[in-house]
């Protein structure tokens, strides 16, 4: 029913019965729409405003339409152009040219309850169009962004099918809290950045970075590390449009995988490794101590050993198969649109049954219940399912067999949970997962200047896992005879908001603003049930009650958190030249103590667009220049809850020959020590606990020159964190060894710069360049007190620091370090001269014993004292990347097009922990025939000391993607759109680091692992 | 009418708003939400004995008790901390994990007895089961104070638990008597409110007494001799001998369920933790999940051979499984040759051949077994590594040296003595000793009876003769061997010291 039957409907109505049919055929327009340069453009949409009458404009650019009323206003929009609306003339015929979009200035940008233009914008907000990485078939959006955006810095370590990314804006803020930006989708705040696998990226329209606090510090306690927006894409008033976008993939490893091919080479390296070792070498024909048969490494140069096995054939797949299918219906009428598609995404693991796959749709649906009442309802639904295979091994050495005489499984000895067959066949790892996303909007226009939002939103996910580890094969299944667990987690994310824009214009004077309040509740659940020794391993985890009762595990948790705000933003503007933004986020968290319930977030922006002056206005190419300031505060709760409450623990005790329940003060929080067997005790509430708190300052500035043929971003700024979310060491005699507590302090600091550039702008042959750098430089201030912090003292220089991260184990050291004064995770060991040549060269150098041979490392003395020891270690490198730099250009010729991406990070560190263990490596040990400087002699057992040796250069430049495209000329009377493309994912890397490839996690740790793959993808993307 | 329609669905959303931010907890217990029933009471006083079980603490008792002696050296490969205490490294103690975890403990299981002592007592209980839960943390307290104090000296006094960053620094004690009034009156207490009841895991009345009457030893032995600290303590010598004496008689006299096992190997067999000779036993068991809970003390103990199933042979010719070990534990051969060789404290407590399942000799010491090792810690049930052997916390036998030593050479005192001597097959001890040569006796004999039983620190330190005895400890002032020093993270935590 059309509820907006006004009097004017009526009365038009009325007049329409009267004039009859012989009135209708004058009522017909027609007419031709062209670009400036008057080229002919099809597709057009041309609609009678304010009705649902509408047409599109044919593959020439002619349209025919039959008005209501020849008084009406015909509206004619298209993609890229800009909007126009046109009275009918006597002649009834509109010939219409459509000005280009001035994207840049025009565009819109997502602000966090609002939009802004990009013209008037105060803040640091950068934009990307997905269009731009449409071609790019991935499972969440954050994998795309990678070198898109300046100050966004995306990590991809893990290359399993459904992995998200690492996500850091303008560095990390934090060291034991979350430093992943919030993301926030349609005005949902949905939790940290990674992996939004919950929304298709082709659902998805436009992705809005705010980045300064003056943009961030709308969304309070968690706005610190920066915030991106996702819009997804909005059903279109028009007719109906149907979308297919295909892709389809195939990956492979972008270099040889790093194996032993030579059997005899292989066993001559181990043998001389466990000589030199005092060993007893392991390939002379005889069975070794667990009774495992080693072949002699004669017996393996005369071909007498009959196996050679090359696991990474049986391991991995030869080519992976991805798919990526989306289909969207877009329809619309005045009053009611909508928007609905589907998409099916499989990946395959680079390990054969290693899968993912996902099905979801979107709908969203908008309706004018009034004509100043508007509802908008999206439901998102997303359905995974993974069937994890992944870590077996390829490594496995290649003179075994896959099976023995017998058929069964060869296994090299007891305790052997590596046999790659073995474990695919037998265990059991899949996860299904099940998203929902649904979201209600109510817009209600109480006049023009003046709208109220109210906004209830909801998130539901939850994971079901299976797991089941046989016995024999795995650890797990041969300590337990079997072990099988069924986990489940649920999360429910309430989100309610309301708040009021107002935007009205006095003369000179503009006013925008917005107030409102938002209400948030997380309650998360999680069970987990572990059965032990099956008698019977087929039913895997299908049955729990078939373990042994005695030895079922069961565990259960619940986190419940609240967030309740209150949100305010003033834009004032004068002359449109000067623009002032003030924010302010009151925020009220459950999570914190009960003395800091309530935090309040003020920041401030001014901005000068100078080319409105009138010493610039005339300027012919300067089309923009504006300066923007803005200085605000924004925080951090990215802690878990409960950490403000009292807590007891629960513990078994043998009382009386039974195991009872022991309960009181004092829980585990942690483990330390070698092997983890101390335990670290907490409890005691801290009701002072806090949020971490950033004030940043930003300067920027946005220029456009030339019609906007090149515009340019630059920003500066510094951050501040303090009150960092950091474990305090408490007094022994307490009882408890550790409270969080706020102390610390970090900087960011860096420049950020992004330039487009219109190179070549002809009708049928452009060419556009986007270029990206930025540098972050972080530096840790404070740490709290030595003793109070457990801090370590270089007894060299003073410097104050902790160890963070992982503890290596081929060094049995941390390598990273948290250290004031210097950047996050830097390493520390030892540094070193090459390879001892000769004894007295070792001795000198401060060595004695093993240490000290030929053919070892020279560590270096660094304090001089005549002996090497834990006092010689130092400062060794810096994971963090001096700056990125990203390139983009995109050529459209006739109907081709193409598109290249060129991503780099330099002057990162990385530890590369397979620098002496490898294949392609091992063969050039130092040994008496060749004294070389560059690798030591092998010997099993060795003692290494995490030294400069590990650490490479990581810096590198990837052609990160490439694109070719071809748009098939079609009429447009079926098929308004086709075109078809090539794309290479991951194409090529330039780098000198020695490993597979050098982007590994923040901490700077390459661990190995095999090659980065390369995909290649065939797309199809038809519009009717 | 239309506009209110419109508002007043706008306001159904402004209505979903609480501001009640108060976080309730979810599956823990807390102060707010404990000691409301007998099950709560049970699983508080649990909590604080289950304190002694953790590693860091459990395991203390022989790297503080033996192997910082004249009985046992760690293998070479055992981790810095560990040489650093057999050596008497003194300037590395403070920062000694080993220490610092001991000390951590003792307070961890100081705070869970608070806690009860705190809670149970206004929680409406039935008075019986009401006293003997607080019966058993008033001991639990005095217990980890006697550890600390035996340690370290001065200690800071927690009386009240601890639940508020404002509570977690307490003075040092002034002096000994402070500690040592706290311990003993903690002791009466317990000993008023505890029944005799031998249940393991758990201490009794008795328990209780033994402890009291070690207590009483430790200061006269130790003023008596010219312990720093002790020499400036109030208490009378005298009476505090008689006080031991009269208490540990009470043990060894007042009752019925505690006495002397006829058969040393019964005393130490891991199926029998009832027998009559245990007062308090560590409750560990491998059933357990966690180290702890079940025990790996006998890895400790045992030498490695070749990783299989050893056999050690009885006297009646049968033969006990076990695992081999880790060989951290080497028996020092001096202490070994201390012995008398007729001493079945040596011949069948002592292992230096092992067999094979079929009863053939597989290894023996010297040779394969590279020290001969103690069989205190042996489970022929064992899982794997598992093991229910455990510390042997307060023996009958030793509150029966308590006594003879207190009492000097009675002809009770005698009695107590050579009894303990005939069961080892050795003859009376010689008649007519004077009082110091007496004790000096009754300590041999506790050095031999004891061995591996965590005591052997605290003797020597109570006699002041630990740099005499220990070759490692030789040289130090007996300040330094007397008494540990506090964790240096103590020092630099504790505004209060």
């Amino acid at each position: 029913m059309d509820m907006n039957f006004t009097v004017k409907n009526y009365v038009i109505l009325i007049m329409f019965i009267i004039t009859g049919v012989c009135v209708q055929a004058q009522n017909e327009i027609s007419g031709n729409v062209t670009d400036e340069k008057g080229v002919p453009l099809p597709g057009v949409s041309v609609i009678e405003e304010n009705t649902s009458n509408g047409t599109v404009t044919d593959f020439d650019g002619n349209f025919r339409l039959e008005v209501n009323s020849l008084d009406s206003q015909i509206v004619f929009s298209s993609i890229g152009f800009e909007t126009e609306k046109i009275s009918i003339p006597a002649d009834q015929v509109i010939n219409v040219s459509l000005k280009l979009d001035m994207q840049q200035l025009s565009e819109v940008v997502v602000v966090g309850y609002g939009n802004v233009q990009r013209k008037d914008l105060t803040g640091s907000v950068s934009t990307l169009n997905t269009e731009k990485v449409e071609d790019i078939p991935a499972n969440s959006i954050e994998r795309v962004l990678k070198g898109r955006v300046a100050g966004l810095q995306i990590s991809t370590p893990s290359q399993d099918p459904g992995a998200g990314a690492t996500v850091r804006i303008r560095g990390g803020s934090s060291l034991r809290g979350s430093n992943s930006p919030l993301i926030v989708v349609d005005g949902f705040p949905l939790g940290d950045a990674g992996n939004l696998k919950q929304i298709n990226p082709a659902d998805i329209e436009s992705v809005d970075v705010l980045k300064d606090a003056s943009a961030s510090a709308i969304y309070g306690s968690r706005g610190a590390n920066g915030v991106i927006i996702i819009t997804t894409k909005r059903a279109k008033e028009g007719k109906t449009t149907v979308r297919i976008q295909q892709q389809s993939s195939v990956s492979y490893f972008n270099s040889e995988v790093d194996l032993w091919r030579d059997p005899v080479l292989l066993a001559q390296i181990n043998n001389e490794s466990r000589i030199n070792g005092g060993f007893q070498p392991l390939y002379i024909g005889a069975e070794n101590s667990t009774g495992v048969y080693y072949p002699s490494v004669s017996e393996l140069q005369s071909g007498e050993w009959p196996y050679f096995t090359r696991w990474d054939d049986i391991v991995f797949r030869d080519a992976p198969i991805s798919n990526n299918t989306t289909l969207s219906v877009n329809s619309g009428t005045d009053k009611t649109s909508f928007n609905l598609s589907a998409n099916y995404y499989t990946d395959m693991g680079v390990y054969k049954d290693d899968d993912y796959s996902k099905a979801g749709y979107n709908l969203r649906v908008e309706h004018d219940l009034f004509e100043d009442f508007k509802i908008r309802f999206s439901n998102i639904l997303s359905k995974g399912n993974r069937d994890s295979n992944s870590g077996l091994a390829y490594w496995r050495n290649p003179i075994f067999p896959v099976y023995d005489e017998n058929g069964d499984y060869f296994l090299v000895g007891t305790n052997d949970y590596f046999h790659p067959v073995a474990i695919s066949d037998n265990r059991l790892d899949k996860t299904k997962t099940t998203d929902v996303i649904t979201s209600l909007a109510l817009e209600y226009d109480i006049f023009d200047a003046l709208k109220l939002t109210s906004r209830f939103n909801y998130k539901y996910g939850e994971y079901i896992n299976d797991q089941f580890f046989p016995n024999i094969y795995t650890q797990a299944g041969d300590f337990n005879n079997g072990a099988a667990y069924i986990n489940n987690w649920q999360s429910h994310n309430y989100v309610t908001e309301t708040f009021a824009n107002y935007d009205e214009t006095f003369g000179d004077h503009t006013i925008g603003s917005t107030a409102g309040f938002t209400y948030e509740k997380y309650l998360q659940r999680n069970s987990s049930l572990g059965a032990f020794d099956f008698v019977n391993e087929t039913l895997q985890n299908e049955n729990l009650d078939a373990g042994n009762p005695e030895l079922n595990q069961v565990s259960n948790g619940k986190i419940e958190t609240e967030l309740v705000s209150g949100i305010f933003r003033l834009n004032y503007g004068y002359l449109d030249r000067y623009l002032a933004t003030f924010t302010g986020r009151v925020d009220g968290s459950s999570k914190f103590g009960k003395n800091n319930k309530w935090a309040f977030f003020p920041s401030g922006a001014l901005s000068w667009k100078i080319h409105e002056e009138n010493f610039l206005k005339d300027s012919k190419s300067i089309d923009q220049l504006k300066l923007r300031l803005s200085y605000g505060i924004s925080g951090n709760q990215g802690i878990s809850p409960y950490q403000t409450l009292s807590r007891y623990g629960v513990s078994q005790y043998y009382d009386n020959g039974s195991w009872v329940t022991a309960i009181g003060p004092g829980y585990e929080v942690g483990r330390a020590g070698q092997g983890g067997i101390e335990v670290l005790w907490g409890g005691i509430p801290n009701p002072d606990l806090k949020w971490e708190t950033t004030s940043q300052y930003d300067i920027g500035l946005d220029m456009a020159f030339f019609e906007e043929r090149l515009s340019l971003t630059f920003d500066y700024y510094k951050k501040h964190t303090k009150d960092l979310l950091r474990e305090r060491i408490l007094t022994p005699s307490s009882s408890y060894d550790r409270i969080w507590v706020n102390n610390g302090e970090i900087t960011n600091e860096g420049v950020e710069l992004s330039v487009n550039a219109n190179l070549i702008n002809k009708d049928d042959f452009s060419l556009t360049s986007n270029l990206i750098f930025f540098k972050n430089e972080n530096e840790v201030i404070d740490l709290g007190g030595v003793a109070e912090s457990g801090l370590t003292v270089d007894p060299n220089t003073g410097m104050q620091f902790e160890y963070s991260g992982v503890s290596l184990e081929q060094f049995r050291q941390y390598p990273n370090i948290l250290a004031v004064g210097q950047p996050v995770n830097v390493f520390y060991g030892y540094k070193t001269d090459g390879i001892i040549q000769d004894l007295q060269e070792g001795i000198d150098a401060g060595l004695d014993g093993d240490l000290a041979q030929p053919g070892e490392f020279k560590y270096v003395d660094i304090n001089g004292d005549g002996v090497i020891n834990l006092d010689d270690r130092t400062i060794i490198g810096d994971p963090n990347p001096d700056f990125n730099l990203s390139l983009g250009l995109n050529l459209n010729y006739h109907n081709f097009d193409f598109s290249v991406f060129f991503s780099g990070s330099f002057g990162q560190d990385v530890i590369n922990t397979q620098r002496f263990n490898q294949p392609s490596n091992l063969p050039y040990r130092w040994t008496l025939d060749n004294t070389t400087n560059d690798y030591p002699r092998l010997r099993d057992g060795r003692q290494t000391y995490f030294s400069d040796w590990w650490v490479e250069d990581g810096s590198f430049v990837r052609v990160q993607n490439l694109t070719a495209g071809y748009t098939l000329p079609f009429d447009g009377s079926f098929i308004n759109n086709a075109r078809v493309y090539i794309n290479a994912n991951n194409l090529y890397t330039f780098t000198d680091f020695e490993g597979y490839d050098p982007e590994v996690g923040t901490d700077g740790i390459y661990w190995g692992g095999y090659p980065r793959l390369r995909q290649i993808t065939l797309g199809l993307d038809l519009t009717f | 009418m239309k506009y209110r329609y419109k508002i007043g669905l706008l306001f159904i959303f402004l209505g979903i708003i609480s501001c009640d931010l108060e976080e309730e907890p979810y599956g823990f217990y807390s102060e707010d939400n404990f000691y409301q029933t007998e099950a709560d009471a049970i699983a508080a006083v649990n909590y604080a004995y289950d304190a002694l079980t953790y590693l860091e603490y459990s395991r203390a008792i022989f790297f503080l008790g033996d192997l910082a002696t004249d009985e046992i050296f760690p293998k070479n490969d055992e981790g810095i901390d560990v040489q650093n205490l057999n050596n008497w490294q003194v300037s590395s103690f403070p920062t000694n994990r080993i220490l610092t975890n001991f000390f951590k403990y003792a307070y961890i299981a100081i705070n869970r007895s608070n806690a009860v002592l705190e809670n149970v007592p206004g929680a409406n209980y039935e008075e019986n089961f009401q006293n003997q839960i607080i019966g058993e943390a008033y001991f639990l307290r005095a217990w980890n104070y006697f550890n600390l104090v035996r340690a370290f000296g001065n200690v800071p006094i927690h009386k009240n638990v601890v639940e508020t960053l404002d509570q977690t620094a307490a003075p040092l004690s002034e002096n000994l008597d402070e500690i040592y009034d706290l311990i003993i009156s903690d002791c009466q207490q317990a000993i008023e409110l505890l029944e005799v009841n031998q249940r393991l895991g758990r201490a009794d009345k008795v328990a209780a007494q033994a402890l009291l009457a070690k207590v009483y030893l430790q200061i006269a032995s130790a003023k008596e001799n010219g312990v720093s600290l002790y020499t400036e303590m109030d208490k009378d010598v005298n009476s505090m001998y008689s006080l031991a004496e009269q208490t540990a008689a009470q043990v060894l006299e007042g009752q019925s369920v505690y006495g002397f096992e006829d058969d040393l190997l019964d005393i130490y067999d891991v199926e029998m933790p009832l027998g009559r000779e245990n007062i308090f036993l560590l409750s560990m068991d491998r059933s357990g999940t966690i180290e702890g809970d079940y025990s790996k003390i006998s890895k400790l103990f045992i030498p490695y051979i070749d990783g299989a199933t050893i056999y050690l042979q009885n006297p009646n010719g049968t033969y006990t499984p076990s695992h081999d070990g880790w060989s951290v534990f080497n028996t020092q051969t001096e202490f070994y040759n201390s012995f008398n060789d007729n001493d079945k404290r040596k011949t069948e407590l002592i292992v230096d051949s092992v067999y094979n399942a079929q009863g053939e000799l597989s290894a023996t010491y010297p040779g394969a077994i590279v020290y001969p090792f103690s069989r205190k810690y042996i489970d022929p049930n064992f899982i794997g590594d598992k093991t229910s052997t455990k510390p042997f916390l307060l023996r009958y036998s030793d509150v029966a040296l308590i006594y003879a030593e207190a009492a000097g050479p009675t002809p009770q005192a005698y009695e107590f003595v050579n009894y303990i001597r005939n069961r080892a097959g050795l003859d009376d001890l010689d008649p007519g000793l004077n009082t110091d040569d007496f004790r000096a006796a009754v300590l041999h004999e506790r050095k031999w009876e004891l061995a591996w039983e965590g005591n052997r620190l605290y003797d020597l330190r109570r006699f002041n003769i630990v740099t005499e005895t220990v070759s490692e400890a030789s040289g130090l002032s007996s300040e330094e061997a007397n008494f540990y020093p506090l964790p240096q993270r103590e020092i630099d935590l504790n505004p209060s010291l």
